[in-house]
């Protein structure tokens, strides 16, 4: 392992990091941090200020990340599970008009989204989800890149020999995919389940739409909350993201390590 | 240790105590304090009044102030971009038939010629009528400045909107750098000064003739952005756009007014005399700028004030408010509305009535800033007597209440703000040197708007 | 055992244990044919029938409304084709084309070289510390569109920004860029590049790691180097990882939304449109101008174009990495 290399991490550490780690600065210093030049490369003492201001301007923030996280789950544990069996009978199955099928998916997935908005939003208020977390999970529940990723993944690491073996012992289709195919995809479903969720969690546009209650607003739309008329506290603001933010990055420190686990046993595996 | 942990008297008196105050209850059933805090739907004699808005209408103080007068109500706010719901959320709602509507719905004035143009959208306030005092919008009508009361009326003459406070237009400048560059620097000097634009851009040509070459490569210069002159003066005219004809839509008038041309030529002429510093309005550059001094002057509206302090506290006593040239100018406010699809109708109409009364206008003036638009307060002694220190202690009640009264109703139609950001757009071009002939510019500007049709 | 090209393309002779079947030209030439097909149906039915709901509404609606002058709010008039034709006539579709495949290209190729780079990096079983590289990985994903819009706002401001602090420092004059179309699109592509290099990694990464040791292994035996390794077991392996990369990156890319959105501040792209994209201007005709007709057609249309390139963006890998064996 290269110096190279490691400086190529290093560098791509600093360059990731650092604008989490200004909204930590300008969140510690004070608004006036942003017209500083050069600018104070070291936190300061507000830190705990600012976030107190946070919480009082935002009583349920704790709530808007909680909600998060459990629409973030709902909508990676449905679309894994949906696009795994869906990618599977894609991959590895032969019925008539599947191509075609394949095809609208990738389609579909060709149309700006922003001219979604307004039918999403009829159906929605047809449906009486406006106004709660239902209105973000609901249609999100499949995702046509989900099922050409795993259709793509199981189409690359799923041997066909294997489905055969299995199928000549008497296999189902189901229990050769519930046997076979998931242990082997388990690693690459992680990592699609961890893609929804994330796109999940910076979502922003829809539930500022719908959602108008603060008890159920997500992290992103609470944070939202903090902005003035015209001009922006910026160290307010920056506060609240990097609150937003760290609960997240937590959490993926605890699941890197089960990542670099399952991708250990995916390894082997293949 | 006694055996018994509370006397056999103090439980007779504890019991006889509660049993009093039972029968209170029955007998006087008095306003029990309900705490509708935490409610977050209708029910336990809790009404929850949903609020959508942007920024700092709807003050944090206030809203306590209602809930002690009314404990039954709950307001929940939601706060989202200008343009998410102004442009967006109001729109798909009401495509939606009012589906998700709040109860309360702030529109700026940038999007009031659009909105009056869907007066189907929203309750019409004339019908309302408060709790309290069977107060309609005509009844209120009359405390509020004409042209400001006039960005909520809609087609047909329905009232969709009442004014929160007005933004006002003045000129922040540094008087320690017009002092430094010989100019005059006391405000009445300055507001004399530069009475007229022509007068203005003169000062401005004069200012940066006091820099060194290196300061003009640095990019200092007089004025943060030429641009905001544009919608100065176009505000100080009586028509922009559209004429009003006697119809609800008006007439499209963009093309021959001469308010425009002037608003335009003007901007231009303050651009090529270079007294700009082409820095974008809250961009980073303008945020640091402001603490360097990069530019000596701003038009400021009432709320700009918190912002530069916010910005910039170490030029504290630097600045100071002069008169803004042609009298009197505008930037931001908004209405606030109650959407077709508004559930709770009648107590949306009792806290709109009360929060945008000069009582409450003036309490949000002095401890928010926000200036009111309630003319009778414009000769009360707070607002006079107001002085700023940050801004030199400029009297700055008294001189944005001057210019806020100057200003006349002006037609507003429902392209109004998509034509602006064709001029705005055009006059850019020129400022930053991409279109070296303004009348190119100018019909691009119009050429674009017609687009907007 | 490897998934080579060719022996999948070569007919499986009959095996014994199987009962023959009559040839038939499969839907899925790719298929475990001794698994029942019709469970596809099954299978597919839940993510059909939701995307028929969720996803298939908006479409129709949108090639409706294609077709009309349509006001959500007001009146709706049929114009047939008048849409499209009056987009194929305005010169802000053409410039919003232009922008987005400018920077399209700026960030997909340095992305993608440098995803591809930082995963073989991350693939050494030597590294040290490999939980902590790939948490960091994903940071700028989760970095909230308000701090992306203030540091990068920042790093690129013409008088005070960093990056022209050191172009100062190198002698040359500050660029605006902002209001320059390059240098704009420069700063969008560098944004797009910096939220996505580390997501794509993990994807390269994930595929890398499928890839079975023993063929690295027997390639070391053969005296293959490390860069050899590199370039002829993992490449060829990522080839179907890339092709899916490209194309995702593709219909992403061209309809980049939120960086020209960060760097304007509104919909218009810049005062003359140099960084205007096509989705951009969708929203503007939607949500500014409230052409809602007008807007479906762009959609309609942009569509088309992300489906074309993309079907061009296929065979193009296919035919690479095909070589590359």
């Amino acid at each position: 392992m290269g110096v190279g290399g490691y400086i190529a991490l290093i560098l791509t550490t600093f360059l990731s990091i650092f604008p989490f780690y200004w909204m930590f600065i300008v969140a510690s210093n004070g608004t006036d941090e942003i017209s500083k030049v050069p600018p104070t490369l070291l936190p300061g003492p507000r830190f705990f200020t600012v976030v107190s201001h946070v919480y009082e301007a935002l009583p349920q923030f704790n709530q808007a990340l909680l909600n998060s996280f459990y629409v973030g789950t709902a909508i990676s544990v449905a679309q894994v599970f949906f696009s795994a069996i869906a990618g599977f009978a894609f991959a590895k199955l032969n019925f008539r008009g599947q191509k075609y099928m394949v095809l609208f998916v990738v389609l579909t997935m060709m149309l700006p989204s922003q001219l979604g908005i307004i039918p999403l939003f009829m159906l929605m208020g047809w449906a009486g989800l406006l106004n709660s977390l239902g209105a973000l999970i609901i249609p999100a529940l499949v995702t046509a890149f989900g099922v050409f990723w795993m259709r793509q993944v199981i189409d690359t690491q799923v041997p066909n020999e294997l489905l055969e073996a299995a199928s000549i012992d008497g296999a189902g289709v189901f229990r050769a995919y519930w046997n076979i195919v998931l242990p082997i995809i388990a690693q690459s479903s992680f990592v699609l389940g961890l893609f929804s969720f994330l796109a999940s969690w910076n979502d922003f546009l829809w539930p500022l739409l719908v959602l108008n209650s603060p008890e159920n607003f997500t992290a992103q739309v609470a944070v939202n909350q903090l902005k003035s008329s015209y001009a922006i506290d910026y160290a307010l603001n920056m506060g609240g993201a990097f609150l937003s933010t760290l609960p997240l990055l937590i959490l993926f420190i605890f699941v890197g390590r089960r990542l670099v686990r399952g991708v250990m046993d995916g390894a082997v595996k293949g | 240790m006694s055996r018994k942990w509370i006397s056999t008297k103090t439980t007779a008196v504890i019991t006889a105590s509660l049993i009093a105050i039972g029968a209170l209850g029955v007998i006087s059933p008095a306003k029990a304090t309900i705490d509708c805090t935490n409610a977050s739907a209708d029910g336990n004699g809790c009404t929850v009044l949903t609020v959508n808005t942007f920024g700092d209408v709807i003050e944090p103080a206030l809203v306590s102030d209602y809930k002690k007068l009314h404990p039954e109500i709950k307001l929940s706010i939601k706060k989202s971009d200008l343009d998410a719901l102004n442009g967006t959320a109001l729109y798909t709602q009401c495509a939606a038939g009012g589906a998700g509507n709040p109860d309360i719905a702030a529109i700026e004035i940038s999007y009031s010629g659009f909105w009056r143009a869907y007066p189907q959208c929203f309750t019409d306030l004339k019908t309302m009528h408060t709790t309290d005092g069977n107060k309609t919008a005509n009844d209120i009508k009359g405390q509020y400045l004409p042209w400001r009361w006039d960005q909520g009326v809609g087609y047909n003459d329905s009232v969709i909107g009442i004014p929160t406070d007005v933004g006002g237009l003045q000129v922040a400048y540094r008087w320690d750098l017009f002092k430094k560059a010989g100019l005059p620097y006391q405000r009445d000097a300055v507001s004399a000064a530069w009475n007229t634009w022509p007068k203005f851009i003169d000062f401005g040509k004069k200012y940066m003739a006091k820099l060194t070459p290196a300061q003009k490569k640095a990019n200092i210069g007089f004025l943060d952005n030429v641009g905001t002159i544009y919608a100065a003066i176009l505000n100080q005219g009586t028509q922009k756009y559209y004429q009003n004809d006697g119809t609800d839509a008006g007439k499209l008038i963009y093309k021959s007014n001469k308010q425009v041309k002037l608003g335009f030529d003007t901007t231009i002429d303050a651009g090529k005399a270079g007294i700009g510093t082409r820095i974008g309005q809250f961009s980073s550059d303008w945020n640091v700028g402001m603490t360097k001094g990069t530019f000596a002057a701003m038009l400021a509206p009432a709320w700009m004030m918190d912002y530069i302090k916010g910005q910039a506290p170490d030029t504290s006593g630097k600045w100071d408010i002069a008169n803004i040239p042609g009298g009197g100018g505008n930037q931001g406010g908004s209405q606030l509305s109650i959407p077709k699809g508004a559930k709770h109708k009648q107590e949306a109409w009792d806290f709109i009535s009360w929060y945008l009364a000069p009582a409450q206008q003036l309490k949000v003036f002095q401890i928010y800033g926000l200036f009111p638009s309630t003319p009778s307060l414009y000769t009360n002694a707070d607002l006079v007597g107001f002085k700023d220190p940050f801004f030199n202690n400029a009297p700055t009640g008294k001189i944005y209440a001057s210019g806020v009264q100057k200003l006349k109703p002006i037609f507003e139609g429902k392209l109004e703000r998509c034509i602006d950001m064709a001029m705005g757009s055009a006059i850019s071009l020129v400022v930053n040197g991409k279109e070296k002939v303004p009348a190119k510019a100018f019909a691009k500007g119009l050429s674009d708007a017609d687009k907007c049709k | 055992m490897s998934q080579s090209s060719v022996a999948r393309r070569a007919p499986k002779p009959p095996s014994p244990w199987k009962p023959v079947k009559q040839s038939r030209k499969l839907s899925n030439p790719n298929a475990v044919v001794s698994l029942n097909g019709r469970w596809g149906y099954l299978f597919t039915a839940p993510f059909f029938v939701m995307f028929l709901i969720f996803g298939l509404a908006p479409i129709i609606y949108s090639v409706y409304i294609a077709f009309f002058n349509w006001d959500a709010l007001g009146t709706q008039d049929f114009i047939g084709l008048d849409n499209f034709t009056a987009l194929i006539a305005d010169d802000r579709f053409w410039n919003a084309m232009v922008n987005t495949f400018d920077i399209w290209l700026m960030s997909t190729i340095p992305m993608l070289v440098l995803s591809i780079g930082l995963a073989a990096v991350l693939h050494n079983p030597y590294l040290r510390g490999s939980t902590f590289w790939r948490t960091i990985l994903l940071v700028p994903n989760i970095t909230s569109v308000l701090a992306i819009a203030i540091v990068f706002g920042q790093l690129f401001g013409r008088d005070f920004g960093i990056v022209n602090d050191i172009i100062g420092a190198l002698g040359f004059q500050h660029i605006d860029f902002v209001q320059g179309t390059q240098s704009s699109h420069i700063a969008i592509a560098s944004m797009i590049v910096w939220r996505w290099t580390g997501y794509n990694a993990l994807i390269f990464l994930a595929a890398m790691l499928a890839v079975p040791g023993e063929l690295y292994e027997s390639a070391s035996l053969d005296g293959a180097t490390k860069w050899q390794q590199f370039r002829y077991v993992t490449l060829p392996s990522l080839r179907n990882t890339i092709t899916f990369v490209l194309i995702v990156g593709t219909i992403g890319g061209l309809q980049v939304f939120a960086e020209p959105l960060i760097l304007g501040g509104s919909y218009n792209g810049g005062d003359s449109g140099q960084f205007s994209t096509l989705t951009l201007f969708l929203f503007d005709q939607a949500f500014v101008a409230y052409k809602w007709g007008y807007a479906a057609a762009i959609g309609i249309m942009i569509t088309l174009i992300v489906a074309i390139v993309s079907v061009i963006n296929f065979y193009i890998t296919r035919k690479l990495a095909g070589e590359k064996k």
